[in-house]
């Protein structure tokens, strides 16, 4: 998988140096994404040890990860990567918007999954900045998605105004 | 009504081109079905039995006569020549060729339409009641919150993926023609006892195989928390709706695990997080800018009594009856409110030809101030007629057909489209309406009948209501033949209630017959004046049953 992929992070292609872990694997050096699971287990000696660590909230069968649980490791998570499995599970839209405005977190939200040309403005309006999309997406294709629609009528995450309260500055 | 600012036009305009450019990759196979799918969805085209269906917006039901034209125009040059207003307050074209939608669209754009959010999991254009601004003891014209809800909800980016589709209604009058609580969310607007005008929000509604009446989850959310609110109930339901099972994926189904007293704690505590923020609240400024899209027409002044009006009915029985039971008091002295059937004896319930729809755009130019309304019953309004000028929209109505006298009746069906367009259908919905209305179609019979709500679905989505018809009728499939099942005493108003099923279906050719055995039974057993459903609440399934099933 990982050579099918790239990553776009705040509109510029961006090298990956944070790679998934699964919870077998020892943790080496490298900055690493991490289950919740193993954050929850593992999470408070990997911050004794000084490490910033990187998150996946998975979407689960039935239900997917519940974001409120990253609350004890905020200030030493520098990634949050929340899973689409398929385009039409829209819940890590609620997802990030929580994690954003009502969380505080400045880290990285990054999009894995699918991820597809029509969802990167939506997702990008509730917080997400990162982006792992396939890797024939060109980076001007990106940003014209970004750009397909000029306004937009709601606030969101993003430091957009709505339509409704633009209309009166 | 409200008109497009240059952000309405904008955003519109971009969006056709965002999906000419969808539609271009499509065409030349750039696009699997596969992956066009969601987003011809997110356009409102359907891929039906035989071709694409296009379903397009009227939000809350309100249409100028320009955009009737122009919905007229379309069906002449993308379609054949009709078009299918549906249960909600939308219109559906059933044959336009894909390469064609962008240039409709287009089309559309230029009088402020679009087919945006028609389809797809996402909020549903905003559906109300077709009275508003016309009917008396209106609290507020529904419209107004209303046109703020399909904005805010437009192009949502939280909430264009949700676990299932998500249907709001509103209504601002005590008697519920919006079926609210048949709905994901329902808003009635009230006003407290210090006077204040705020909304209450019923939650979980729904029809489909599961139907629920929806459960009151706040009193009253003040005026300028209500975008709060709905925001707050769409997150509980995008986080924890089920995506597992797209037959338990809808809001009902979350409130009915959840128990509505969690289900209004998980709301609350939502909502105090987003209410905290105040990034919800529409300022007052666009609040009265949107208001006065709403203000009533310049009615004149006028007697309560038209002396015209009186004798055109002494001299025409087919008019005086016409006005009894499709003429609704209005508001204001000397006008009314009339309702134009789309169903004819023997036609199919909510279709409109291109001629049909010129006529009614004329009319509503002429004298409704040019307004025009679709109702979820499918049949359209004129809301706002001088009495003087009744006899003449009477007689232009009878020259295009569309003057039949039957508004709530049991020849004013509604029926889903069925096994003649849809590809889930068990069974016909759209033919058997047309029998039952043949079978009944001496008027002198339907009055005396007296109000009676047919509802007729194809299969268990239920997008005919049938579990809310006082006789609702539901295609089942046995061994690939077309079989019905009936409820009896369903209702869709203020008083909701789910039907009950009598037993056994039947075939084809003795539903109608059923049908007949039904209405038989309450005309014996009513108390004078008492309609249908109130003999079936008084009385209750066994006698029905009994001569239903009697050997
Ligand atoms: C012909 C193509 C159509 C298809 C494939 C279709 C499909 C469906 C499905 C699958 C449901 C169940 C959704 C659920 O319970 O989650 C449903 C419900 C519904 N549909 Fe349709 N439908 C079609 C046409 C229509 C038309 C023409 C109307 C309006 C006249 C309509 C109005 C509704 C309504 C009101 C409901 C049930 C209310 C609710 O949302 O719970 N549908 N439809
Ligand atoms: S009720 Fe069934 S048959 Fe009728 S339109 Fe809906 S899905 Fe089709």
């Amino acid at each position: 998988m990982p050579n099918s992929k790239k990553l776009i992070i705040d509109g510029a292609e961006s090298s990956n140096i944070w790679h998934f872990v699964d919870d077998e694997t020892p943790l080496a050096e490298a900055p690493a994404i991490i289950s919740l699971a193993r954050l929850q287990d593992e999470g408070a000696e990997l911050v004794a040890a000084g490490k910033k660590l990187g998150v996946i909230l998975r979407a689960g069968e039935k239900q997917g990860e519940d974001v409120h649980a990253l609350k004890p490791f905020l200030d030493n998570l520098a990634v949050v990567a929340i899973e689409f499995p398929v385009y039409r599970n829209g819940r890590g839209y609620s997802t990030a918007r929580i994690l954003r405005e009502q969380m505080g977190f400045r880290g990285e939200i990054r999009a894995v999954g699918e991820v597809l040309f029509d969802q990167w403005q939506f997702m990008h309006r509730c917080g997400i900045n990162a982006f792992e999309v396939d890797a024939d997406v060109s980076l001007e294709a990106f940003n014209e998605a970004m750009d397909e629609l000029s306004a937009a009528y709601q606030p969101a995450a993003d430091p957009q105004r709505g339509i409704l309260w633009r209309r009166h500055n | 009504m409200y008109r497009y600012d240059e952000f309405d036009h904008q955003l519109v305009a971009e969006r056709v081109e965002q999906f000419r450019g969808q539609v271009e990759r499509r065409v030349s196979g750039e696009l699997s079905e596969d992956a066009f799918k969601p987003l011809r969805l997110m356009n409102g085209v359907y891929l039906q039995l035989h071709a694409y269906m296009l379903r397009v917006a009227i939000p809350y039901g309100t249409l100028s006569s320009r955009q009737l034209r122009k919905l007229a125009h379309i069906a002449r040059e993308y379609d054949r020549g009709y078009g299918h207003f549906t249960t909600r307050q939308n219109i559906q074209y059933n044959w336009p060729a894909l390469a064609r939608i962008p240039d409709l669209l287009a089309e559309l754009a230029e009088v402020e339409m679009h087919a945006i959010q028609t389809s797809g999991n996402c909020i549903r254009n905003v559906t109300s009641d077709q009275y508003a601004g016309a009917i008396a003891d209106e609290i507020e014209d529904p419209r107004i919150i209303s046109e703020i809800i399909r904005q805010w909800s437009t192009f949502h980016p939280e909430f264009s993926y949700l676990p299932r589709k998500f249907k709001i209604a509103v209504t601002g009058h005590a008697h519920d023609r919006a079926a609210i609580k048949l709905h994901d969310i329902g808003i009635v607007i009230v006003r407290n006892e210090a006077g204040e005008i705020g909304y209450e929000v019923h939650v979980g509604g729904g029809q489909g195989r599961t139907p629920f009446i929806a459960k009151k989850l706040a009193e009253f959310v003040p005026k300028d928390k209500l975008l709060a609110y709905l925001e707050a109930v769409m997150r509980v339901y995008n986080m924890l709706g089920r995506r597992d099972n797209s037959y338990k994926a809808r809001i009902k189904i979350l409130v009915h695990e959840t128990g509505e007293e969690e289900m209004r704690k998980l709301v609350e505590a939502e909502f105090a997080q987003i209410d905290a923020s105040k990034m919800l609240e529409v300022p007052q400024a666009e609040i009265d800018r949107i208001t006065r899209y709403f203000e009533p027409p310049a009615f004149e002044t006028l007697p309560a009594e038209s002396a015209a009006f009186n004798k055109a009915q002494a001299d025409d029985a087919g008019f005086a009856q016409w006005c009894r039971t499709n003429v609704v008091a209005h508001r204001q002295l000397g006008y009314s409110i009339v309702n134009i059937s789309l169903k004819p004896i023997g036609g199919v319930p909510g279709d409109a030809t291109d001629v049909q729809m010129e006529a009614i755009a004329e009319l509503a130019e002429a004298y409704s101030f040019d307004e025009l309304r679709v109702t979820h019953e499918q049949n359209l309004v004129l809301p706002h007629i001088r009495l003087d000028d009744l006899k003449a929209v009477y007689d232009r109505l009878v020259t295009h057909e569309l003057a039949t006298p039957n508004l709530g009746l049991i020849s004013d069906a509604i029926a889903c489209p069925g096994l003649d367009y849809c590809n889930l259908a068990n069974a016909r919905s759209i033919p058997l309406a047309q029998e039952i209305s043949n079978r009944f179609a001496d008027l002198d019979r339907q009055y005396d009948i007296g109000e009676l709500k047919i509802k007729i679905s194809g299969c268990i989505n239920a997008c005919g209501h049938h579990h809310v018809g006082h006789i609702g009728i539901l295609g089942v499939d046995k061994k690939g033949t077309e079989f019905y099942q009936i409820s009896l005493g369903g209702s869709a108003d203020e008083h909701a209630s789910l039907g009950d099923i009598t037993g056994r279906a039947f075939t084809e050719d003795t539903i109608v017959d059923a049908i007949e055995t039904l209405v038989e039974t309450y005309v014996g057993l009513r108390h004078a004046d008492e309609r249908f459903i109130e003999t079936y609440r008084r009385v209750g399934l066994t006698p029905f049953k009994e001569r239903l099933y009697a050997e």
